[in-house]
């Protein structure tokens, strides 16, 4: 499975529930599938992309709220998979693109390629639906129930890492405003 | 009339400036508010495991329309700085924060002193405005301004709580 893959497959499945895209590839190959004001991209606070998802879920119980996550990212905040599972939010669906490297840096190995379960962590942290999935079908059929079915759900999507797309032009500032209009207007 | 009591100040300024979401990780200083905004309806209260995810949940909320307070220690605000610039300062998402100081007045536990010293210091270099209420005269004001100035500009705010307004954590309590 390719990150850019299982992200058409999650724009697939939604319309305007928010995305919240973790730094780098994720944020990258979100904005290249597609341009949504409901999309939230970070560049940085590494790791905090399943927080910020935290606090959009309980600010917004009436939408199901998303985020990709990624494996060096989710490795540096552990302990929110613990947070989440404590505030238990139905809405929420944290995805995991697990590609066992920080690539962003030199693609130098995470400690999931030496066998650190990232599924096995959030299940053990009390979340209440994980998923681990390798391919595109699984991870689709993950969506589906996730997607329709209470959370919150973490699924760990272990993917092939091909690169991503160019840097988009994106204003940070000009983001957070137009994704916050979907909520407040 | 007397002032209001510091933690009761805090509360009712929180709500007058519609304050919902406190993101926290306790400590005796601030769970002496944090106590009573957990049993308060007005306010959803989550425990963080560590201080940076406070202010990732607090950015989360606004981003989302809603308005957000933090609450930690200042043994783990450094834990808060790369949040603080990558996400509040940089987005410009306001996540007004309080920090229980400890390593002053009586303090008994000589580790604090070094995370407690330099955080007005960090705070100008990242110049994210500070204040710090002494008496409790001065907490409505103060965290009035703080909570107005961060929320009309969109800005991260601190309010450092010392012990000459809420008392010395005592080394056996």
């Amino acid at each position: 499975m390719l990150r850019p893959d299982g992200i058409r497959a999650l724009l697939d499945r939604v319309t305007d529930e928010p995305i919240i895209a973790n730094l780098g590839s994720a944020t990258f190959d979100l904005y290249h599938a597609q341009q949504r004001d409901a999309n939230f991209y970070t560049w940085g606070a590494m790791g905090m992309v399943s927080s910020i998802g935290l606090g959009v879920a309980l600010a917004a119980p009436e939408k199901k709220v998303y985020v990709i996550d990624g494996d060096g990212s989710l490795l540096m905040n552990l302990g929110s998979l613990g947070t989440i599972a404590r505030q238990n939010p139905k809405n929420l669906v944290h995805i995991v693109m697990d590609n066992q490297q920080w690539a962003e840096t030199g693609g130098q190995p995470t400690h999931t390629s030496t066998g650190t379960d990232l599924a096995e962590i959030a299940r053990a942290s009390g979340i209440a639906h994980v998923i681990r999935v390798a391919s595109l079908e699984d991870f689709e059929d993950a969506l589906d129930h996730a997607v329709n079915e209470d959370g919150p759900w973490c699924i760990v999507a272990d993917i092939e890492e091909h690169g991503h797309g160019a840097r988009p032009p994106v204003s940070v500032e000009e983001n957070l405003l137009r994704f916050r209009r979907t909520f407040t207007d | 009339m007397p002032p209001m009591h510091w933690t009761d100040a805090i509360v009712e300024s929180l709500k007058s400036h519609d304050v919902w979401l406190i993101p926290y990780v306790p400590d005796a200083i601030t769970w002496q508010v944090l106590s009573k905004l957990e049993q308060d309806p007005a306010f959803h209260t989550v425990p963080v495991a560590r201080e940076e995810e406070a202010i990732a949940v607090a950015a989360g909320a606004y981003a989302a329309g809603k308005r957000a307070a933090v609450f930690v220690q200042s043994s783990g605000f450094g834990n808060t700085i790369n949040s603080l610039a990558q996400l509040s300062q940089a987005h410009k998402i306001p996540v007004p924060t309080f920090v229980g100081m400890r390593g002053g007045l009586g303090e008994f536990n000589p580790v604090q002193i070094p995370s407690a010293h330099p955080i007005p210091g960090f705070l100008d270099a990242m110049n994210i405005p500070h204040y710090a209420p002494m008496v409790e005269d001065d907490v409505t004001s103060y965290v009035d301004g703080a909570l107005e100035l961060s929320f009309a500009s969109r800005m991260p705010v601190a309010v450092l709580l010392y012990s000459q307004l809420v008392g010395a954590k005592r080394a056996t309590s």
